[in-house]
């Protein structure tokens, strides 16, 4: 078993590289969460403004973000955008602001749907109290919102993760990236691919592991959601 | 940067020659994983080996990347002395991962409904395929609807990734097109806006599902 992977140290160099692809997918995964839910934020904040324009670009964005692949944001990001606004932007960049941008049009979603849960009562005692708007979002709806969508937040990343992948695409040296160029060294795609799949999958197990924890201590924490 | 409307209007028959080939490998691959997923869900839900089975089916399909799959399944395959064309490959997988996730559908809608229905059926004399098809099933049409919609759109789409294994589908021409003409404005927007209308009608599809699916079980 063992030999069948390692096939005599060709694998090794493989290995090498395993540990810095999988370190950028992480990190360029980690970063675009971390843009995606500022924009979701801001996308809420528009979605359910006074003002109608505003609120049907949000469903736009939304609608056109859901209904294209994600491979497809890969390409616009890196080719479409530049071309378009005359500039020149680096696979990596193209890549985190595509995963962002894909990424913000579920967050916004998930966040109006927590949002949903909060009653308006709780708006209303925050006015009663003398906040303005902002205070209001900012100490009472806001934690609540956030803490309430921390297990679909993190289902939603798990999702991000598995759609980096596709920022080989577009050449980021990230872990699908490595696995593919290892392919074309080697010719031993049987244990190049498995071994990716094994380290996505480990990632990925632990972080949904960590989601459901956190989904029965939230639940826990909040009995009955008012 | 202006757009340059002739050659979207050349873009446009080779984009949907692709959808074509887009539109084939969901049509087949999405009913057979829904044949595997519903095989999945019972064998989850059976007292025998056959639930680890389908439980690791479904936590793989879930924790391994589609790109990854794509890769392990068209470039390891012939290693393994197994010849399969692109289309194959792409059928498969398709199948493969819609299988995981109706899985994950069913079975939620399985546990949505009521133990005693089952009980009762069985006390009325029917057997378990019976209870199966008669009482179980027409009460979780309207539960798995939605989520079964969004599986498609998100199957539909996710077709674009066969384009790595050159599938002459519609990422693959639009490649094809913007490697030709470097118009990338105006071809990889016309591709985004063919698959935008198409998850559009698909989306409409469903809705329209729920409300008749929804108008026959309030008589059930």
């Amino acid at each position: 078993m063992f030999d069948w992977i390692a096939k005599g140290g060709v694998i090794t160099p493989f290995l090498d590289g395993v540990v810095a692809g999988t370190a950028l997918t992480l990190a360029a995964s980690a970063c675009a969460f971390v843009i995606g839910v500022a924009l979701g934020i801001v996308l809420l904040l528009a979605r359910i403004s006074p003002i109608a324009p505003l609120r049907s670009l949000v469903v736009l964005w939304v609608s056109l973000i859901r209904g294209t692949p994600a491979l497809i944001h890969m390409l616009i990001a890196y080719y479409m955008v530049p071309a378009l606004l005359n500039i020149s932007v680096s696979p990596i960049t193209a890549g985190i602001a595509a995963l962002a941008c894909n990424t913000s049009a579920y967050i916004v979603e998930i966040l109006r749907g927590a949002l949903g849960t909060i009653s308006w009562g709780q708006r209303a005692a925050g006015y009663a109290m003398g906040m303005r708007t902002a205070q209001v979002w900012r100490h009472v709806l806001l934690p609540q919102m956030i803490y309430r969508s921390i297990p679909p937040l993190t289902s939603e990343f798990t999702i991000l993760l598995k759609a980096s992948s596709l920022m080989s695409i577009i050449a980021v040296p990230e872990l699908a990236t490595v696995a593919r160029n290892a392919t074309l060294q080697t010719d031993l795609p049987l244990q190049v691919f498995t071994i990716t799949a094994a380290v996505y999958f480990v990632i990925l197990f632990l972080i949904s592991a960590a989601s459901r924890l956190c989904e029965r201590r939230v639940s826990r924490m909040l009995p009955h959601g008012h | 940067m202006a757009i340059d409307f002739s050659i979207v209007r050349e873009a446009i028959p080779p984009l949907l020659e692709g959808l074509r080939v887009t539109a084939l490998v969901s049509a087949i691959g999405i009913p057979l994983g829904v044949v595997a997923g519903i095989v999945a869900a019972y064998a989850a839900q059976s007292r025998t080996w056959l639930r680890p089975v389908a439980l690791s089916y479904v936590e793989l399909v879930r924790n391994i990347p589609y790109l990854i799959l794509v890769y392990l399944s068209f470039f390891g395959l012939p290693k393994l002395g197994v010849g399969a064309s692109a289309m194959t490959v792409a059928i498969g997988c398709t199948a493969f991962y819609t299988g995981g996730y109706f899985c994950e559908i069913l079975r939620a809608a399985l546990r949505s409904v009521p133990r005693g229905q089952t009980y009762a059926a069985f006390s009325l004399g029917m057997t378990f395929w019976q209870a199966q098809r008669h009482v179980i099933a027409p009460q979780m049409f309207g539960f798995i609807t939605p989520p079964t919609t969004s599986l498609v759109i998100m199957m539909f789409k996710d077709s674009a990734i066969f384009s790595v294994m050159s599938l002459p589908e519609m990422t693959y021409q639009s490649n094809l097109l913007t490697a030709n003409t470097f118009a990338y404005t105006e071809v990889l927007g016309t591709t985004a806006l063919i698959y935008w209308i198409c998850s559009v009608l698909l989306a409409g599809v469903g809705r329209r599902l729920e409300t008749v699916i929804g108008r026959r079980t309030r008589h059930v």
